[in-house]
């Protein structure tokens, strides 16, 4: 019993190395992985007229979901709040400021493409992953169904295809790989947006946009860019004329979010040495004990 | 009673009574929503949505099935590892719940996997993600799974060696089979201990880390569960549970096949569980105090509600009890208030934990299970229980003598019980 | 610490294999490559040393200034009327009429409402610097596109809350793109908000012999089959939406009467001006009142001719010259012809075919009866 406890002991010591750890990675804010190279978007939504085309383009480019074009000029969806899911990887909403409430904005939400994703963290067989280029990318033929990445993310992005008995995928924005990386285009939505309302390009250059505008037009932006540090730092970021509270971006720390889990699984792996000790341990006491038995064999009855 | 008595197939009731009818019927019902789910797909099947994309398939199937598993292992450890000898008649039922646990654990986790045809893909090194934790769980399950058979095998050996006679045209493998347990008899023996704490080590690294799981979502779980030594709390808990589980079996197998109840030995495993339970509770409420979470237990929320119930009704009153002498010396105290309360209990924190403190961002609804999902969960743990009776009646696994017609209170024993360890 | 060199080792030759895919892909030589063949140094833009993402410490920048400086420019300047043709191949051009927007435009800054880029001497046209396409290499300047789209939609949508494409684009022929049924030369389709036209107007005016104009706007619109700017042509933004409406009090007599004499000019000044308020129109009003058949009739089903409604002859064959006993059914008139008479032509009974008269019975029958009295057939009762 005495060593039952001091297992414990050992264990809980394990455990609070490996949170001290975490608090240290957690206070750090600066970003995890250097990722001011990667492509991302900036979302200026003072600039957004809600038109839907950047839906419409989503949907003639990846999830073809055979809505005819008419139905992307229906403003009545407004009333009600909508989320991505698998036939749209992106939606407008509009928002106000409820102090403003007829100063009505809108809002494009998709895949955020976090600089350290929770999702591709979580997935146990690396079928989603961050791209150099910035993209957060599903390779479908990994995944085994687990939905790990969907508990995972801090933005509730990733969708998944219920309905399919057989090859069902989660579906999310894909940041449109294909055309970005190989065919050296703009993400669909990007291209059609008519006000340029989503600027595409390295991140630390649209960093440096947000902030030109924020600084020209103080009337017009909150001074705030989200994602510049939420999470770690998302590769789409955002301009909002009013506090990102009233929007449905979620209140984020500056630390990523798989920080945490990763300290403790790293610390408990670190190079296999816990396990092992463990089992060394264990061993130890086997055999201590064997002996320890083998000598008092006939009194064991007593205890 | 001898507690040195060996184990031995119990055969002297039939594998059908009343009870096994009930729960063959409904262990039929989860194979036949089981084959629904496969053939109509998770939609069609399950209340599982975009909110909440995982439901009790993975908070009880898996999660608490996993955490009742335990017993596997705190059992070997004690018996095996710390060589507590008067506590050896009950690792192999230990162990037969523990493999039986674990394999209904990937039965019903096959169940939840959209894709479940791709199961085996963590075991490629290719596809590896060593920051998943979901990545470690998996491969110590599988592990673990392969140890527990490994384990078993000796009681396979004792059963069969020397024996193998299948029926009909299998009887081809009869030699193939014969010469493998002489070798695995053969061998075994030098490296069961191996084994036996490498199960152990296993154990503590994927029930810990269950805990770790859901501390990917820091905005979607509720401050009362989530804690960065959510790890630790679960590996004590699943120590914890482990010897009630224990406890909670042995005395339905005595009942179910009226044996009498290895009450000394179970008393005395009860004395380690207040203890444990104590460690457990003492880590959680000062890891409370430490967060300055005190405020969500009393803001009589249904998350509020579930927590107390789990920390009073689960940890405290069952700690109260077993502290006592009489309550542990007493066989119904033991099962009802104790050990069936404590796995209650444990098994409501690991729902808690991944259904009741997760709250989807845009929660559109709240998550209630479907009358599949609902089916196939009973039906696991029915066909779980139907399988391990048949395994008892088949296999040399519990020790216990036989009782007379009224239950356990006399001592003397029945001729086939002698027969049968005469046949031993 | 090996997790991240590895991560580092990685994403580095990924990005080194991406590089030549993209301009993008490369570090800027300079902080602003775009720049690059400018003379400038950091200092003429940034006030400090290093300035960074988050505090770059900008100047007032030397273009703003310039701004400022704002020519005197005068509309006559610029041409009235600007096609923009870039995606001819979609759509046709829009016409976008600068001499309107000018003049709306000085309720607001004047040109600098949309023109921020004013210099003294000309005003350049916008794609003198925003170009077909985003530019990569200077994310905070708009293409073409762009900033065509933020000029008109940052206004057009506040009172229309309409983003279709259509509204201003109508679709080239052959484009494949379908048209959304507007009538974009109308103020409703130019992404106006649903005007509701009011029923009545009484105006009260100085002229002693009639004072009172009645004038029934939506029975105008209907009659006429008018569409808003038939009659509001050139009217600006001011004309409804400045509350204290001074472009209406200012009119002058030539103007006041300028949208009625479109069509007016030479009618009478009692067409309109009367000492009362007068009744609506009743067609009973023209001296002929409708009777069952008509009344149920689009007014153009008669009056085909469009704006100007011309008067038409009692006369039913000046309509319905066609009919005669073998195709008119005389039972629609209520009275059902026996057998003897249907055989009969029109004008036996009608009088050179003057329906509006009594039908004379004298050229068959010498007892002197009338129809109304000795019937050719039965009445059919309703």
């Amino acid at each position: 019993m005495a060593i039952n406890r001091r297992n414990f002991f050992k264990l809980a010591a394990a455990g609070s190395t490996a949170l001290a750890v975490g608090k240290a990675h957690a206070d750090d804010s600066g970003l995890t992985v250097d990722c001011s190279d990667n492509y991302g978007v900036l979302v200026d939504t003072a600039v957004c007229i809600g038109c839907r085309r950047c839906e419409l383009a989503c949907d003639q480019e990846h999830t073809k979901s055979g809505r005819p074009p008419e139905s992307f000029d229906d403003k009545s969806v407004y009333e009600k709040h909508r989320r991505p899911n698998k036939d749209a990887f992106t939606v407008v909403n509009e928002f106000a400021d409820p102090a403003k409430p007829d100063d009505k904005y809108t809002m494009k939400v998709q895949c955020m493409h976090c600089n350290d994703p929770a999702c591709a963290s979580a997935c146990l067989v690396g079928a989603l992953r961050k791209d150099a280029a910035g993209p957060v990318v599903y390779e479908e033929w990994r995944c085994i169904g687990c939905r790990y990445c969907m508990v995972a993310c801090p933005f509730q992005i990733p969708t998944y295809e219920y309905d399919k008995a057989l090859e069902p995928r989660v579906r999310k924005c894909t940041f449109c790989y294909e055309r970005i990386t190989e065919e050296g285009q703009m993400p669909a939505c990007v291209a059609i947006c008519p006000n340029e309302a989503l600027t595409f390009g390295t991140r630390q250059r649209l960093l440096e946009v947000a902030h030109y505008r924020i600084k020209s037009h103080p009337e017009r932006y909150v001074d705030h860019v989200y994602g510049e540090k939420e999470a770690g730092g998302t590769s789409w970021m955002y301009l909002a004329p009013a506090e990102f509270a009233h929007t449905e971006l979620p209140r984020l720390d500056h630390s990523a979010i798989p920080t945490l889990t990763e300290t403790i699984q790293h610390g408990i792996f670190k190079s296999f040495l816990p396990p092992l000790a463990l089992y060394g341990l264990l061993g130890l006491i086997m055999h201590s004990t064997r002996e320890k038995k083998d000598r008092s064999e006939e009194s064991s009855n007593h205890d | 009673m001898t507690s040195h008595e060996l184990p031995h197939p119990i055969r002297q009731t039939p594998f059908f009574t009343k009870g096994t009818i009930v729960l063959a019927i409904l262990a039929g019902l989860g194979v036949a929503a089981y084959l629904y789910r496969m053939i109509a797909g998770l939609e069609a099947s399950t209340n599982l949505n975009d909110q909440y994309p995982w439901g009790i398939w993975i908070a009880i199937d898996v999660a608490t099935g996993v955490a009742l598993a335990a017993g596997g292992f705190t059992t070997a450890a004690l018996a095996d590892i710390f060589h507590k000898e008067r506590y050896h008649v009950i690792v192999r039922p230990a162990l037969l719940t523990a493999m039986l646990g674990y394999t209904f654990v990937v039965i019903g986790l096959l169940a939840d996997l959209g894709r479940y045809y791709n199961v085996w893909h963590p075991m490629l090194p290719s596809m590896w993600q060593g920051d998943s934790v979901l990545f470690e769980v998996g491969i110590c399950v599988m592990i673990y799974l392969t140890v527990l058979y490994i384990e078993f095998l000796p009681i396979v050996v004792e059963r069969f060696k020397g024996r193998v006679n299948l029926p009909g045209i299998l009887g081809i493998f009869n030699d193939l089979i014969e010469s493998f347990l002489t070798i695995a008899d053969r061998t075994l023996g030098r490296f069961i201990s191996l084994f036996i704490i490498a199960g152990v080590v296993l154990s503590c690294l994927h029930q810990s880390s269950l805990g770790t799981l859901m501390l990917i979502a820091p905005t979607k779980m509720h401050p009362l569960w989530y804690t960065s030594i959510s790890p630790l709390l679960f590996l004590l808990s699943a120590i914890a549970v482990g010897f009630p589980m224990v406890m909670f079996e042995s005395i339905l197998a005595s009942k179910s096949f009226k044996l009498k109840p290895e009450t000394s030995v179970l008393a005395s495993l009860a004395r380690y569980v207040p203890v444990l339970l104590g460690v457990y509770c003492a880590i959680k409420v000062v890891d409370l105090a430490m967060r300055d979470a005190w405020g969500y237990v009393f803001d009589g929320s249904f998350e509020s509600i579930m927590w107390l119930i789990e920390m009073v009704g689960g940890i405290l009153i069952p700690m109260i009890l077993l502290s006592s002498e009489k309550f542990r010396n007493s066989v119904r105290w033991l099962f009802v208030s104790s050990a069936l309360v404590i796995v209650l209990g444990v098994a409501l924190n690991r729902i808690n934990v991944f259904l009741v403190a997760y709250t989807p961002l845009y929660p559109d609804g709240v998550y209630i299970p479907s009358i599949f999902e609902v089916m196939v969960t009973v039906g696991l743990i029915s066909g779980l229980v139907l399988v391990y009776r048949l395994l008892v009646m088949n296999f040399p696994i519990i020790s216990g003598e036989e009782s007379g017609p009224d239950r356990g209170r006399r001592l003397t024993k029945t001729p086939i019980a002698q027969e049968v360890r005469q046949g031993n | 610490m090996k997790r991240i060199l590895l991560t580092c080792l990685v994403l580095g030759a990924l990005t080194l294999m991406l590089a030549p895919l993209t301009s993008l892909g490369q570090r800027p030589m300079s902080a602003h490559p775009e720049l690059d063949h400018v003379d400038l140094d950091c200092s003429s833009c940034h006030s400090c040393e290093e300035p960074t993402i988050q505090e770059p410490c900008l100047k007032a920048c030397p273009r703003h200034a310039a701004m400022q400086k704002t020519g005197q420019h005068q509309l006559s300047e610029a041409p009235d009327t600007i096609m923009l043709a870039e995606i001819a191949d979609q759509f046709q051009p829009v016409r976008f009429n600068h001499k309107l927007h000018a003049e709306m435009a000085e309720m607001g800054q004047d040109c600098a409402t949309c023109h921020h880029y004013s210099p003294e001497d000309e005003i350049p046209p916008c794609k003198e610097c925003h170009g077909g396409e985003a530019n990569p290499t200077n994310l905070r300047q708009p293409s073409l596109k762009g900033a065509y789209h933020r000029q008109c939609l940052s206004c057009h949508r506040e009172w229309s809350h309409d983003t279709k494409c259509v509204v201003c684009h109508l679709p080239a022929e052959g484009s494949g793109v379908v048209a959304m049924g507007y009538d974009s030369t109308d103020i409703i389709g130019i992404s106006h908000p649903v005007i509701t036209e009011p029923e009545k107007k009484v105006y009260h005016t100085p002229y002693e012999e009639g004072p009172v104009v009645t004038f029934y706007h939506k029975e105008h619109i209907e009659l006429f089959d008018l569409r808003c700017v038939d009659c509001h042509q050139e009217e600006n933004c001011s004309y409804c939406h400045d509350l204290q409406k001074p472009a209406q009090l200012a009119k002058s007599q030539e103007e006041v009467h300028a949208m009625c004499n479109n069509c007016h000019l030479n009618d009478a000044c009692s067409k309109c001006h009367d000492t009362k308020e007068r009744p609506g129109f009743t067609h009973a009003s023209t001296g002929w009142e409708l009777g069952r058949y008509h009344q149920g009739l689009d007014c153009r089903a008669c009056h085909p001719t469009g704006k100007r409604i011309s008067r038409l002859s009692n006369d039913c064959v000046a309509c319905h010259g066609g009919w005669n006993q073998e195709n008119f059914d005389h039972a629609v008139t209520g009275l059902r012809l026996d057998e003897l008479h249907q055989m009969m032509e029109c004008e036996d009974c009608h009088v050179d075919l003057q329906f509006t008269q009594t039908p004379d019975c004298t050229g068959c029958h010498d007892d002197g009866r009338t129809a109304e009295f000795a019937p050719p057939g039965d009445w059919i009762n309703e």
